[in-house]
């Protein structure tokens, strides 16, 4: 029998019929020991036979005659119709599905750097949550447990009527908050956290003369802020998330505070 | 009609699960394949006989796919869309019942171009690493990476599917 260590990478090449057939038994007798892995070996797999029956049916549809006129060559190959656009529906498809956000993900890539303020708020925001959504014990200077405190004092030193938005929808937990500096001015920061201990933080600043929103991610593989500016007020939603998780907290965070300014 | 264009013919099905996988909306995807026909037929040199087209047929709808959503997102198209548009897409396609299948359908489109197409080759089309690689023009470990990540992009996703659900049951 073939020794080695084997990973979660074993567990894709498994299903995916890429594992070496010496090296099975090795394999089958790894996640044996493994609980966590051999779950997670299982949930993949019924996840793609929800995937495979979910599209099992595209294969007994009758082919549209549009299609098979193509190829016996009964349509003119260049058509004069308008080139198809269903790569907009597929644009469209990414806002739907990721709530709306998604799209300016996609809309923003390369032109959200221009302005140097949403470039100044998003970095901003995430030197903040590098630094203290690593800390495990000094996070925050205000716990959650004393959320009235928080929101008053930050209100007040920040200058905004600050509602600490209600995550557990997105399946994450008000942490706590601290003060921070942003330029001449001063930043609210909310850090929340889910149940596997993956974080994000929500900045919040009065600073601000402008409109734009749009996502910064600072660093290839470094956290992403998905940012608003407005007359009066700034906020960014940071994170390690994939995008389109991060964009649909972030919507969600945002259309609290927003209504808790304007409360 | 030609052994050629039968061959191709025959592949029209395969084409139309990957092309409704990638985009969802029914009419969409098959405008995809129309447009991938289109190409492979003034391209009819480059496919040797003897051997399957699927390979070359993916190949050419996966790069018509790539480089159009690569062009809508250097060009924002995406942020300017009307609502009509994705309100028309967002009707639940026709055939595929269930809540299970439409959440995972969801969940699909929500993860990234890449890893979506990266992931569907492997999981739903049964294209081994190598060929799958090939067919996207990225090396073995590049794929393999988006597979894994896709996949636990794609769990992360059903999850929060499955919390809100859970949410708005406590809630009524």
């Amino acid at each position: 029998m073939i020794r080695r260590d084997f990973s979660e990478r074993d567990i894709h090449m498994a299903l995916d019929g890429e594992l070496p057939a010496d090296e099975r038994a090795a394999y089958d007798a790894w996640l044996d020991a493994n609980p966590e892995m051999k779950a997670r070996s299982a949930r993949f797999t019924a996840d793609r036979e929800a995937l495979r029956s979910a599209f099992a049916g595209v294969l007994d549809e009758p082919v549209p005659a549009r299609l098979r006129k193509v190829v016996l060559g009964e349509a003119p190959v260049k058509t004069a119709v308008p080139r198809s656009r269903w790569w907009l529906a597929a644009a469209a498809a990414v806002l739907l599905a990721t709530g709306g956000f998604g799209g300016y993900f996609a809309g923003m890539d390369g032109i959200g750097q221009e302005d140097p303020a949403e470039d100044r708020l998003a970095e901003q925001a995430i030197a903040a949550h590098v630094i203290y959504a690593a800390e495990k014990r000094h996070a925050v200077e205000v716990p959650a447990s004393d959320k009235d405190h928080l929101q008053t004092w930050l209100s007040n030193r920040v200058g905004l009527k600050l509602v600490a938005p209600d995550l557990t929808a997105n399946g994450f937990q008000l942490v706590g908050g601290r003060l921070l500096p942003a330029g001449d001015s001063k930043a609210a920061m909310l850090l929340y956290e889910d149940d596997k201990g993956e974080r994000i933080s929500l900045f919040v600043t009065a600073e601000s003369v402008e409109n734009a929103k749009g996502t910064y991610a600072s660093a290839q593989d470094g956290p992403q802020a998905v940012y608003w500016l407005d007359k009066g007020y700034g906020c960014a939603v940071v994170g390690s998330l994939p995008r389109e998780q991060l964009a649909v907290v972030a919507k969600n965070a945002y259309g609290q505070l927003l209504a808790g300014l304007a409360s | 009609m030609d052994e050629k264009k039968a061959a191709i013919l025959g592949e029209i099905p395969r084409l139309r699960r990957y092309a409704r996988s990638l985009l969802r909306d029914r009419d969409s995807a098959d405008d995809l394949v129309q447009d991938c026909l289109e190409r492979a037929l003034v391209r009819l040199d480059n496919w040797q006989t003897g051997e399957s087209p699927r390979r070359w047929l993916f190949t050419i709808m996966h790069h018509l796919f790539i480089d159009q959503m690569r062009k809508v997102n250097r060009r924002g198209e995406a942020a300017m869309l009307p609502l009509e548009a994705g309100e028309a897409v967002a009707q639940p396609a026709e055939q595929l019942d269930g809540i299970a299948s439409r959440e995972i359908i969801n969940a699909l489109q929500a993860i990234s171009p890449d890893r979506r197409a990266a992931l569907v080759m492997v999981a739903i089309e049964g294209f081994s690493y190598a060929e799958a690689a090939n067919m996207l023009g990225v090396p073995a470990g590049t794929l393999m990476s988006r597979i894994a990540r896709g996949r636990e992009e794609l769990r992360g996703l059903l999850d929060d599917t499955a919390r809100r659900r859970a949410i708005r049951i406590v809630e009524k």
